[in-house]
């Protein structure tokens, strides 16, 4: 109460962030955030992030990087390392490249697709989860577990989204922490 | 005196504010009812309008083999209310303007990029192999490819994502489908394989011209033609025919104004330089696939109009 027109600019402060607000968390009801990129690429940023160097190799082995450097966009669904675990590691050199690029396309999917992007859809699509297709031309379902998103693949895989997202300018990397095919 | 400058200035902002946040609303919800002003893409298409009057035109067949270059603009097709979204270049009067964006449109709806259901597996023989009663390959060979490499098929579970229950193996930069007996039944020239940077692109391989509006939406060289191919875009030289680039991935999805929206754009997924513009209401939903916003009615999930995304 010391300097009482702190109180009387509150509401107008409050006024200001949710005219904010409306432009980037909800249009009518229906959420569409406008996220700020970071100035990397989705090669760059998975390079920079320190636990996904096993699937930053799969990419430069596929010779995907130039792809995951363009215009896009794309959402990178990207397994940790150990994650990837022995995959990863043999999925090296020229005689792997085609299977390092079908590994690649499974965990790919077009567009940005945020974290609250993928939330909102799960409240909106119901029980059953909501689906994207991927560049291996199969379909990834998103569901809630508790307050965990899961993501299953046509083939029964299954991973969870963790960590926090990485919003660049060509897309989104969604770190998971399993593969997205199974290996059987 | 000096408390009322923080006051002006936060009535300022807050109304300001609000003013610029409802002005964005009402154009994502509007859908250009104003004559396509609102289309980003008329300021830069206009430098290629030319190239595009020049286009050479000719058979519309789609996937014309020998044919590297469509030099025709993918249109879009749209309907009289929301036509507006994606006109391009002032002056057109409306018919010329529909006629343009139908000229996708061959053989009724359908779009040019597509992915066969077998993913573009080539019947036959691979070349070298002469067809035999047991596939393509004497036992010996077909014997070769069934005991693969460890390595190899350690991974044979990524080719099981064809979902058609074949039987494939992987060898020198091809996937062989192969039969009971071992003989192949067919083969695909594979990303990553054959189709890598700095090989020739596979004689029997079909693959679908791309067109030109491709090159300019990922902002591709001129120095290569561009093929479609089982989902990937490839750069190749005229000359040598030689891989140069993977220039995108794409999922080769079909997707017509009128048709229902296949499974699998659950999720708005608009790039974010267009969020502000085509954001979901309950009237409207948007959904980003292989360089093009598709408007989409919530209720119906009816694709209302296809847009293309040039800035």
């Amino acid at each position: 109460m010391r300097n009482p027109m702190n109180w009387a600019l509150a509401p107008l402060i409050v006024l200001s962030l949710a005219a904010c607000g409306d432009k980037t968390a909800k249009t009518d009801g229906v959420a569409t955030a406008t996220p700020s990129p970071s100035s990397k690429t989705l090669a760059a940023a998975i390079d920079d992030a320190g636990d996904l160097d096993t699937l930053d190799g799969i990419i430069d082995n596929a010779g995907l990087s130039g792809v995951l450097e363009g215009k896009g966009p794309y959402t990178v669904f990207a397994p940790a390392n150990a994650a990837l675990g022995t995959a990863g590691g043999d999925l090296s050199g020229d005689a792997m490249k085609a299977q390092s690029a079908a590994l690649l396309r499974a965990h790919i999917v077009p567009g940005a697709l945020t974290r609250a992007d993928i939330l909102s859809a799960i409240a909106r699509g119901g029980a059953g989860g909501v689906q994207m297709r991927t560049m291996a031309d199969d379909l990834l379902t998103f569901s809630k577990d508790g307050e965990a998103v899961v993501v299953t693949a046509a083939d029964g895989a299954t991973a969870r989204l963790t960590g926090d997202e990485m919003v660049v300018t060509n897309g989104v990397v969604q770190p998971v922490d399993g593969m997205l095919v199974k290996a059987r | 005196m000096n408390r009322l400058i923080p006051l002006t200035s936060a009535l300022v902002l807050a109304f300001g504010v609000s003013s610029v946040a409802l002005a964005q609303k009402d154009n994502g919800n509007g859908n250009g009812k104003g004559g396509g002003k609102e289309s980003r893409g008329q300021q830069d298409r206009g430098d290629n309008g030319g190239r595009d009057k020049e286009a050479r035109g000719g058979g519309e067949s789609r996937g014309q083999r020998g044919k590297d270059w469509d030099d025709r603009p993918a249109k879009v097709r749209v309907p009289g209310a929301v036509r507006d979204v994606t006109r391009e270049g002032g002056g057109k009067d409306d018919r010329k303007e529909l006629h343009r964006v139908d000229r996708r449109d061959v053989d009724g709806d359908v779009v040019i990029f597509r992915r066969h259901k077998d993913r573009g597996l080539v019947n036959g023989c691979p070349p070298g192999l002469a067809k035999k009663n047991n596939g393509c390959l004497p036992p010996g060979q077909a014997r070769k490819i069934d005991n693969d490499r460890d390595d190899y098929a350690r991974y044979n579970y990524l080719w099981r994502m064809r979902g058609d229950n074949g039987d494939y193996r992987y060898r020198d930069g091809y996937l062989y489908r192969i039969n009971r007996q071992g003989g192949v039944l067919g083969y695909l020239p594979l990303l990553g394989g054959v189709l890598s940077p700095g090989n020739a692109w596979p004689g029997q391989y079909d693959f679908q011209p791309a067109p030109r509006y491709y090159s300019q939406y990922y902002g591709l060289n001129d120095r290569y033609q561009y093929r479609y191919a089982d989902g990937v875009l490839y750069g190749v030289d005229p000359r040598t025919q030689g891989i140069g680039q993977i220039a995108a991935l794409l999922t080769g999805q079909q997707f017509n104004v009128g048709q229902r929206m296949p499974a699998g754009y659950d999720i708005y997924n608009v790039p974010y330089d267009y969020r502000d513009r085509y954001a979901d209401s309950p009237e409207r939903q948007y959904r980003y696939n292989d360089g093009y916003v598709y408007q989409v009615d919530p209720t119906t999930q009816l694709v209302q109009a296809v847009i293309q995304l040039l800035t």
